[in-house]
């Protein structure tokens, strides 16, 4: 049973879009720590 | 210098990689460090970890040089439940996160996840647990040791012993300067340049050759990577969910991120952690998938990631590459090193040698640790011995024993010591034993299962009434703990 191209794309896309979100996500909330003094 | 090595990095290059980073390591961990003077700041950054540092951290000390490199190997030599079945390394992340709350709460001055079993269980299960993890990590710190010597000569063609040597002492270095604050702080910038790098060899893997030609020339040339019924696959994916479990329930390089962050930072940052990290080994293993439709041959499946790197983007996809591999084994070996000298400075120093210990004394301790290991796995690195790499398999199933003592001891008042003992030595010589006589793939598999049964047998044949209030030990030192 191979897996369809539809869902291989998906899959992959799914995965990278999450991979893109990650850092961008990481960043925001090192700012928001920063800004409420909540760093470390 | 091989054909593999040839077609990648100049050793120049790669020296010049190495120097600037190392600078960059060690002048953050000192700067980091300077004002670490309370023992806690060293070891627990304080215990005011917040949610952006400790997500990264988490994130980045699970992303190991394997999750780089073997993701697309395993995707090369398993296909999609290869990259799947990686991708379920994030589940131990995930059901860490009430286990971090749990532990602050019931543990506010803790230090190890030795305290905790030795709290809950006595002493003999808290032996047998430091011979566990003690054993898991330094196979983990000989295989990230070996990882880094191997990987950099394949990449840029500087000897072995220099790679690793260099890697090692950067790690060490940084590590003795800044303490604990010095491994998050670094941690940080290491997701990012791993997040950074993956996306752009990804986005470049899709755009050159697409989503088409690499399913129709896997479809043509390795139609089982697609296969949806691979059972030997299945099987990996299993096993490798419950070894990720055990290594994270177990070991004090996430305990000690649970003492470190701040009062409600635990949960949020291991659930983030978890989801971010999932989808890194698909995409790295995707990128493994493009080999067929590149037509590259290729004479290591531990290679796959970098050649495909460097098909797509010349000397910068090397140099990507090189950055990820650097920044993923500099994330787990820096983790490694401060978890593992907290654990033998607080269960085996002031434990079992210097028990009147002064807070200077641990503090000279921590770092004497720091430096002992660094030079014990260097030892144990040098000779690259293939076998000692292969540790890490078997720890598998010593660290799937204690899942369920870790797990029920933190939320099961009547769970007992005698059922604790008998889970993690049963578990890992069925493990153990499994390993031998029918593979690795089952190792952690019959550890868990072995271990379940005592934890429950046990519990329901002798309940005991443990009080968690007992958890709550002041250390007698008060290192600078804050609420």
């Amino acid at each position: 049973m191979t897996m369809p191209l539809t869902v291989f794309s998906a899959l992959v896309l799914g995965a990278l879009a999450i991979t893109i979100v990650a850092p961008v996500l990481l960043l925001v909330l090192l700012i928001r720590d920063w800004k409420r003094k909540q760093l470390w | 210098m091989n054909s593999v090595n040839s077609a990648i990095l100049d050793p120049s290059v790669g020296w010049a990689i190495l120097a600037g980073f190392s600078l960059l390591w060690v002048a953050l961990g000192w700067y980091w460090g300077r004002h670490a003077q309370q023992l806690d700041d060293y070891m627990l950054a304080g215990r005011r970890v917040g949610l952006a540092l400790g997500t990264a951290t988490a994130m980045a000390t699970w992303v190991t040089s394997n999750t780089t490199m073997a993701a697309p190997q395993l995707a090369f030599q398993m296909g999609v439940w290869g990259m799947l079945g990686y991708s379920l390394g994030s589940v131990g992340l995930l059901m860490f996160a009430p286990l971090a709350t749990r532990i602050r709460r019931l543990m506010p001055n803790g230090y190890t996840s030795g305290d905790f079993i030795r709290i809950r269980y006595g002493h003999t299960a808290w032996r047998v647990f430091l011979a566990i993890s003690l054993f898991y990590s330094l196979g983990w710190l000989v295989s990230m040791g070996m990882a880094g010597g191997i990987l950099i000569h394949a990449l840029t063609g500087i000897p072995y012993h220099y790679g690793m040597t260099v890697i090692l002492a950067i790690c060490v270095g940084y590590t003795l300067l800044g303490g604990f604050r010095a491994v998050i702080g670094t941690d940080f910038i290491q997701a990012l340049l791993i997040l950074v790098g993956l996306v752009v060899i990804a986005v470049l893997a899709i755009r050159h050759v697409g989503f088409d030609s690499i399913h129709s020339a896997v479809t043509a040339e390795r139609p089982e990577l697609l296969n949806l019924l691979m059972p030997a696959a299945i099987m990996f994916l299993f096993n490798n969910l419950l070894f990720g479990i055990g290594e994270i329930f177990h070991s004090n390089v996430w305990w000690s991120r649970a003492f470190s962050f701040r009062a409600g930072v635990g949960f949020k940052a291991y659930t983030l952690a978890g989801l971010l990290w999932a989808p890194i080994p698909i995409v790295a293993g995707f990128v493994a998938l493009a080999v067929p439709a590149l037509q590259l041959n290729v004479p290591a499946a531990d290679m796959v990631g970098p050649m495909v790197a460097a098909n797509l983007l010349g000397v910068t996809g090397a140099v990507l590459v090189l950055l990820m591999v650097f920044a993923a084994l500099s994330s787990s070996l820096d983790s490694l090193l401060a978890a593992t000298s907290i654990l033998v400075v607080e269960d085996i120093y002031r434990r079992h040698i210097k028990p009147h210990a002064s807070a200077e004394d641990m503090r000279c301790a921590a770092a004497r640790i720091i430096v002992g290991l660094g030079v014990l796995t260097w030892l144990l690195c040098a000779p690259r011995l293939t076998t000692l790499a292969e540790l890490l398999y078997f720890t598998g199933a010593f660290v799937a024993s204690t899942i369920w003592p870790i797990a029920a001891g933190l939320f099961w008042r009547r769970t007992n010591s005698t059922a604790a003992v008998a889970a993690m030595v049963l578990g890992s010589a069925a493990g153990l034993y499994s390993y031998f006589a029918i593979g690795f793939y089952v190792a952690a598999l019959v550890g868990a299962a072995v271990s379940m049964l005592c934890v429950l047998l046990g519990t329901w044949l002798a309940p005991r009434d443990f009080d968690w209030e007992q958890l709550r030990e002041e250390h007698p030192l008060h290192m600078g703990a804050r609420p």
